[in-house]
């Protein structure tokens, strides 16, 4: 029987006010971690997704940084088009291994009452420019196959094989794309003509991508095309990267600001807690130094309960983000413009580890005051009561 | 064994400055069992506790086997309680989350001692308990409470029990059974005071002290 199990014994006596305790420093944890987690996880999934994609650049009109970016990485429904004549004047220009227009827009279903997302493009490029998609089925080979995004497909119980009808054209669905957790779950994949035509709007591009022979001729090729194509932006796949990065640190901050919030309430929370507790323990602690215990014992004694506190507190913590990860990653990702694809929130070993130390040295900083005081109680007049 | 000579003690309470003893001597011989009596406020618990070196004296001198205590620090003062006393509480002041035998060991674990199963378990049959070894002190009555606390003020091998109203929260019949294991007690050679307002035990004992007014009558 040593300190740590004294101390132990004194948490369980009053269960519910350690639990309580012990919920206040898991939830900051809880936010800690997953904040943390997030943006590492949100950082390495961007990379991976710049890495994997197939193209150097990206033609788009003239908006927001983010709104691009986000276009040129999982597509985004925006009012803007590139003008017509791009096309052709980037064919003129030497170097361009591969000129993937695209085109997205809602066209309306009337089978289900409503607008479904669709995304136009060069159907035998969707292997060079998706490098990441798993298809079940095939990748449409006529101008009537379509490709459906996993949600599409699962909220409307389709399969390929089955019919949709848009405008005045029925599409074959042809394959289903495995579930990417990004945008692309949300679209409908159609032969880019085949959009066209049923917009009437031959030529009509929301951006083009480019893949070109040599990259280190990239800054040469941009160059040339921003001075011959009036009215378009050239976003560069760093420049996505650079743009998501600054997206993603501002929250960064602010979301790391309030998890110190909530460590610091979970602290206050201990050092209540265990105030609370010596304050009923008086007479305990008088007669503990009436049979041999030091002012060095009590202080450690207490100085442990605060310790078991924030250890048992943080792994909850780790446990409650493991366990919430969906939960949070689904509500970033509806209120992020982008959110790279995969699961973010992971188990890091070195970074649970991290938080849960964090938490323990706050708590050991909550804890000195408690057990100090502590230390310091008169064993006569705890005794006298 | 314990000498004091001209010990006063005086303390602040509130705004009001107590003198709580007022000149005590007083030679406690080795195997003595002593009672102090009088009414509250007359000195006997602070008399009591600066015999167990629980509290230091304002002024005088007080000698445990011819060394000075009196001005000892209280980081020497904890070892002497460590290795030569043992308290008992009108209160019993057992920890509720341990069990019986925990309880009683609690001590050899402030005094850096090993958990030593056999004397525990020695001390736990000495106080009739052996049928409560694992038992938390919710389930135990008063006077098994209080058997308790002496056998874990005996777990150290103290040379002196300071027993404050050892039987306070006791009835007859249960006192006179912790009264008679104290007087066990005696009998294998421990000293032993006791402050008591019970004046049929106080009777029984080798010298009763009665106090009033922090002196010695």
């Amino acid at each position: 029987m040593e300190f740590i199990k004294l101390a132990f014994h004194n948490l369980l006596r009053h269960k519910l006010r350690s639990m309580l305790t012990l919920v206040g420093i898991a939830a900051a944890v809880t936010a800690l971690f997953s904040i943390i987690s997030f943006n590492r996880g949100f950082e390495r999934g961007l990379a991976e997704e710049i890495e994997k994609t197939g193209l150097h650049f990206m033609v788009v009109p003239a908006g927001c940084p983010h709104e691009v970016a986000s276009l040129v990485l999982h597509g985004a429904v925006t009012p803007k088009y590139i003008q017509a004549g791009v096309m052709e004047e980037m064919q003129g220009i030497a170097g361009l291994e591969l000129i993937s227009p695209m085109l997205i827009t809602q066209l309306p279903n009337p089978a289900r009452d409503r607008l479904d997302m669709v995304y136009g493009l060069e159907m035998a490029h969707i292997t060079a420019i998706k490098t990441t998609w798993t298809i079940n089925g095939a990748v449409p080979a006529g101008s009537d196959g379509i490709l459906l995004g996993a949600e599409v497909a699962a909220h409307d119980n389709l399969n390929p094989g089955d019919q949709i009808r848009y405008g005045d054209r029925l599409f074959t669905v042809t394959g289903i794309i495995r579930k990417t957790g990004s945008q692309d779950d949300a679209f409908v994949y159609m032969p880019i003509q085949a959009l066209q035509e049923i917009l009437s709007e031959p030529g009509r591009l929301t951006a083009v991508g480019v893949k070109v022979a040599q990259p280190e001729q990239l800054e040469e090729i941009t160059a040339d095309l921003t001075g011959r194509v009036p009215g378009i932006q050239i976003v560069t796949m760093n420049d996505v990267l650079r743009s998501l990065g600054t997206l993603a640190n501002s929250a960064k901050v602010l979301s790391l600001s309030i998890a110190a919030i909530a460590m610091l309430i979970g602290a206050v929370g201990v050092m209540n807690s265990i105030l609370m507790a010596i304050f009923e323990r008086t007479q305990e602690i008088g007669m503990m130094r009436a049979i041999g215990a030091n002012r060095q014992d009590i202080f450690r004694i207490i100085i442990k309960e605060t310790v078991i506190l924030t250890v048992a507190g943080g792994m909850t913590g780790i446990l409650f983000s493991l366990i919430g990860a969906g939960a949070i990653e689904g509500f970033v990702r509806g209120i992020m413009p982008y959110v790279p694809s995969g699961r973010l929130i992971r188990f890091e070993p070195w970074l649970a580890a991290s938080c849960i130390l964090f938490s323990v040295i706050l708590g050991m900083a909550a804890g000195v005051y408690p057990s100090y005081k502590a230390s310091k109680i008169n064993p006569i007049e705890a005794i006298r009561g | 064994m314990i000498e004091l000579t001209n010990i006063t003690k005086n303390y602040v309470r509130g705004a009001e400055q107590v003198q709580a003893l007022r000149g005590i001597d007083l030679n406690i011989a080795g195997g003595e069992f002593i009672a102090i009596v009088g009414c509250s406020g007359s000195g006997k618990t602070t008399l009591l506790h600066i015999l167990g070196c629980l509290d230091k004296p304002t002024s005088g001198n007080m000698r445990i086997d011819g060394a000075d205590v009196a001005k000892l620090p209280e980081a020497k003062l904890v070892r002497i309680r460590r290795e030569r006393i043992g308290f008992v509480f009108q209160q019993f002041y057992l920890i509720p989350g341990l069990t019986v035998f925990e309880n009683i060991a609690l001590p050899l674990v402030f005094n850096r001692k090993p958990k030593d199963r056999d004397r525990v378990m020695a001390l736990i049959e000495l106080v009739g308990l052996a049928h409560r070894v694992k038992h938390s002190p919710s389930q135990l009555s008063g006077g098994e409470m209080q058997r308790v606390a002496i056998a874990r003020a005996m777990v150290n091998n103290p040379q002196v029990i300071v027993a404050d109203e050892p039987t306070g929260n006791l009835d007859t019949a249960t006192s006179e059974k912790i009264f008679a294991l104290l007087q066990a007690l005696h009998g294998t050679g421990l000293t032993i005071v006791m402050v008591t307002h019970n004046p049929d035990l106080a009777g029984r004992v080798g010298r009763v002290l009665e106090m009033k007014d922090g002196r010695i009558m």
